[in-house]
């Protein structure tokens, strides 16, 4: 069967008709927002395999809580917020399972992981830019990676984290300030 | 040296440097789809209607009515009893010896025939 076209409304109209309907208007859904979602993941996770386990995470939990879903908000700002909470949950995880290190060993770390990684392709310096924004707190890391690499707009930005369009952009140049100060300070 | 690695935002563009396995994206939404529980929605849950459900309002609003009329009934009753009691206890009389009956007839008078009228006609 073709994948229909992204059509918000019709979507929400077809998630409280019968199973088939329901099943391919999520179908509709995924196919819409899983490669933005696995990119948010990804630059916050770094690896691909556990980018895509927060990814399925992410939709069997949309799925699952799909009734919970009223409309109130947009399909993409409900699947932001799931999607940051499986991330910063996983995160949080890894942290308490990683022994603790110092700075320096935990750079390095993210350093080593990158050039082994079959799936990163960056120079030096993009390595360099990856262990810098790996510095900044969980929150600004990821309004960063909105901002710098997914380029979505501040507005959306602010729908999907919940926060005001004025503390996102100072975030974001809070966050710039300290990747420079970051680079200045390699030797 | 140090200026090879200095990060200029200005000069940059954004580049992702991740890459992902061969077809992964291509085959993304089918093995997410894939991976989801089966669920049976709240709106389309089809619900088989037997005969003792489909009486069962009845049935109910029949015990309702039968349970309101024997809770009337009941405080009819209650109410009925009350006021019998009331009225036997008003209704008590004294009782008197044969004696002073004897000695009531013989002071007050009467023949039997103004003995039966005092006893009977209202307000006596």
């Amino acid at each position: 069967m073709a994948m229909m076209a992204y059509d918000e409304r019709r979507i929400l109209e077809m998630l409280h008709e019968d199973d088939i309907s329901r099943r391919r208007a999520f179908e509709s859904i995924v196919n819409n927002f899983s490669e933005q979602l696995y990119w948010q993941i990804r630059h916050m996770v770094l690896s691909h395999d556990d980018a895509n386990d927060i990814l399925q995470n992410t939709f069997i939990k949309a799925w699952t809580n799909l009734d919970s879903f009223m409309g109130y908000s947009r399909i993409s700002t409900w699947l932001y917020r799931i999607a940051i909470n499986e991330t910063l949950t996983f995160l949080n995880r890894q942290k308490a399972t990683i022994p603790i290190e110092t700075d320096e060993e935990g750079e390095l770390s993210i350093a080593d992981r990158l050039e082994s990684d079959p799936y990163f392709d960056g120079d030096l310096t993009e390595r360099q830019l990856q262990e810098a924004i790996a510095t900044l707190p969980d929150k600004q890391r990821m309004v960063f990676n909105m901002k710098y690499f997914n380029e979505m707009k501040y507005e959306e930005i602010s729908e999907a984290l919940g926060t005001s369009i004025g503390a996102l952009k100072a975030s974001y140049h809070i966050a710039v300030k300290k990747i420079e100060e970051y680079f200045n300070n390699i030797d | 040296m140090k200026k090879e690695i200095i990060y200029n935002f200005d000069e940059r563009e954004p580049r992702r440097p991740f890459t992902v396995p061969e077809g992964y994206f291509e085959n993304l939404t089918q093995n997410i789809m894939d991976a989801l529980p089966q669920q049976e929605s709240i709106y389309s849950t089809t619900i088989t209607v037997t005969p003792w459900m489909r009486i069962r309002p009845y049935l109910y609003a029949a015990a309702a009515f039968v349970g309101i009329f024997f809770c009337i009934k009941a405080a009819v009753g209650i109410s009925t009893r009350n006021n019998a009691s009331e009225m036997a206890q008003t209704e008590e009389t004294t009782i008197y010896s044969d004696e002073y009956i004897d000695s009531f007839l013989e002071t007050a008078m009467m023949n039997d025939y103004t003995l039966y009228y005092t006893l009977v006609e209202p307000g006596n």
